[in-house]
């Protein structure tokens, strides 16, 4: 059967692999979203606090995943329960990381000007931190999403969802008669639906742009596009994760 | 002490933790209700430190600050801010929101309606003379940094707070614009009667915006609080002489505006008046040029005999051009402008560049001598009243 073919044949059960793969990501990283910006919030401030959190959600990422799945079956048995933890818990880094940097970042004078106008922690957060470091923020959650679609491949290993399902049945029957196609549609899917879940991120930034509500009413002034973006700091944690990802 | 004092400092001392010497030692200073006092000194004395207390945006760790007879460290800090316009260098304004959200920001967190807020909005862009239709979308990168400087001082007096704090606020800006906004602050600040701590490290701005200047040293010691004419006139000490820095007499010049003293006039001519008829009206006079005005009185140009040639049917784009200054500009600048100007005179306008009157270097001289004599009468008092003030020992020394 040739790559077509096979792809033909199986297309009900490759999309609904497809769909269960970015599903279980997508709710990993929204898991770990809500948790590492917590984490963030939290520490931003201290900066014992804030290199504590950074070097522990560093310290999980050099787990081998292989290794850290293995282990989850013990507390949280097979399927999807010990998957998205492990996911969970891999997509946090980037995103700790960009919501402090994000956090950090911010002109000191405007966090000021925000109390001295009358803003409580809470409502400078709200209003004026979070917003303004969004933008890092949202870097650090691409990040995240990308490594966490690779990663949950591994993830059937442990009877996880997805397309690491092709995967392992085209390693298990090495030589067999669709082991190739397996394997590849397997790593194929996992590369174009990283870049589709991507693009829909970056899609989301630009929609959510801080200021860009007002900036696309004002009328008169053409809007300088050097301004328009805030400052972004995805070379760094990008960096980062490509030289720790060999462990998986 | 009486219902005039808005602001008073009693001993108030701040320490930062970890450190041994104090930021601010024991100050004590009161201010009164409309009044602009500014503290100036070099940087790192302490004189921001002593503002921000005032607000609680740092905390002080002794003394006591009343506020309109409220002493701050009784209440919520949140709370005092929202009444207290706060105004930093830039503006301060948050990039992420537009004109309007920027401005509504505390009427907003006191809960006002929106129409009314909006409405408020509109009412200080108007004030600070940027038209609402046109900036009140806009974000603050589409702002120049002037325009930028006017929104937050919009933004401070959003709730019409009876005090403010500008912690250098023109300091971000070129000379020029630094200039004008001083100006149109000055001129809002006629109108609005706020009591007003301003925070600089430029003397000259200090002499140009105070009523009252307190010039710090260390640990924000007062070494003199004074109006800036005593100021100039008769330094405390060797140290505020120095930070004075020479050309105290040319500064002098700063704190007289033009509309105070008396201005010379020239003759008008409507610019589509014929030449002959300026011929006429030299004749009659002892002038060497007529001014010639639009519609609205608005100078244009010094016509002399010299320009006039046979065909021409009007004054329209003929003669010197003038040198402008407004009537609440100061003879320093009145000066400076007639220094680089090509008739020695400068033309005085109001608000909306209609024509005042004229000032040249003898009503400049007049206007001097007359500082002079009131300068000398005060301190003839004061060394009556007490032998061995510093003032005497410092026109002793020179």
């Amino acid at each position: 059967m040739t790559f077509p073919e096979y792809l033909e044949s199986r297309r009900d059960l490759l999309l609904a692999q497809t769909l269960e793969h970015a599903y279980i990501v997508l709710v990993s990283v929204a898991l770990a979203t809500v948790v590492g910006v917590g984490i963030g919030v939290a520490t931003y401030r201290r900066r014992r606090a804030r290199a504590i959190a950074v070097a522990i959600a560093a310290a999980i990422l050099t787990i081998p995943s292989f290794a850290l799945l293995g282990l989850l079956i013990a507390p949280l048995g097979l399927g999807y329960l010990p998957a998205l933890v492990a996911l969970s818990l891999y997509a946090l880094l980037p995103i700790i990381r960009n919501t402090v940097v994000g956090l950090t970042g911010i002109d000191p004078g405007l966090v000021e000007s925000a109390r001295g106008i009358g803003m409580g922690r809470l409502r400078s957060l709200a209003t004026v931190e979070l917003p303004l470091a969004w933008p890092v923020i949202l870097t650090g959650i691409r990040i995240s999403a990308q490594m966490t679609v690779g990663i949950a491949a591994i993830a059937a290993y442990v009877g996880g969802p997805g397309l690491g399902n092709q995967i392992f049945s085209g390693l298990a029957n090495l030589g067999g008669v669709n082991s190739l196609n397996n394997a590849l549609v397997g790593t194929l899917g996992v590369v174009v639906l990283a870049l589709v879940l991507d693009g829909c991120l970056a899609l989301l930034g630009v929609l959510t742009r801080p200021g860009r509500a007002a900036g696309s009413t004002a009328s008169g002034r053409p809007r300088r596009a050097s301004g328009a973006r805030p400052p972004t700091v995805s070379a760094e944690p990008a960096a980062l994760v490509s030289t720790t990802q060999g462990g998986h | 002490m009486t219902d005039d004092v808005m602001i008073s400092l009693e001993n108030v001392s701040k320490t930062y933790r970890g450190q041994k010497a104090p930021a601010v030692e024991n100050v004590s200073m009161t201010i009164h209700r409309g009044e602009i006092v500014v503290l100036v000194g070099p940087s790192g004395c302490g004189k921001t430190t002593t503002m921000k207390m005032i607000n609680r945006l740092i905390e002080p760790s002794g003394g006591r600050i009343l506020v309109d007879g409220e002493d701050v460290t009784a209440l919520d800090g949140t709370q005092l801010r929202r009444r207290i316009g706060y105004v930093i260098q830039q503006g301060g304004l948050f990039p992420h929101m537009s004109v309007a959200t920027n401005i509504g920001l505390v009427p907003k967190m006191l809960g006002w309606k929106r129409g009314r807020i909006e409405e408020r909005v509109d009412e200080l862009l108007h004030l600070v003379g940027l038209e609402p239709g046109q900036y009140r979308d806009r974000l603050p990168r589409q702002l120049s940094g002037g325009q930028q400087q006017r929104v937050g001082v919009a933004r401070a007096l959003a709730a019409d707070p009876p005090v403010m704090l500008m912690d250098e606020p023109f300091g971000a800006t070129d000379p020029l614009t630094r200039d004008r906004l001083q100006n149109e602050f000055l001129r809002l600040q006629e109108k609005l009667q706020k009591t007003i701590v301003f925070v600089t490290h430029d003397f000259d701005e200090a002499i140009k915006m105070g009523t009252r200047i307190a010039v710090l040293g260390e640990r924000s010691r007062i070494r003199q609080f004074d109006t800036p004419e005593q100021l100039l006139a008769a330094p405390a000490d060797e140290t505020v002489g120095q930070f004075i820095g020479a050309g105290a007499a040319l500064k002098r010049l700063n704190l007289r505006r033009i509309d105070s003293v008396e201005c010379g006039d020239a003759e008008l001519m409507g610019v589509e008046e014929s030449p002959t008829a300026v011929l006429r009206r030299l004749d009659s006079c002892d002038a060497d040029a007529v001014l010639t005005v639009d519609g609205q009185r608005r100078p244009l140009r010094w016509v002399g005999v010299r320009d006039l040639g046979p065909d021409q049917a009007d004054l329209r784009g003929i003669g010197l051009p003038v040198t402008v200054v407004e009537s609440r500009a100061t003879l320093h600048d009145a000066l400076d402008q007639m220094l680089t100007s090509n008739c020695g005179s400068v033309v005085v306008v109001d608000d909306d560049g209609r024509y005042c009157g004229v000032v040249n270097i003898e009503c400049l001289m007049r206007a001097i001598s007359e500082m002079r004599e009131a300068a000398r009468e005060r301190d003839r008092g004061v060394i009556e009243a007490s032998p061995g003030t510093p003032a005497q020992a410092v026109r002793g020394r020179r």
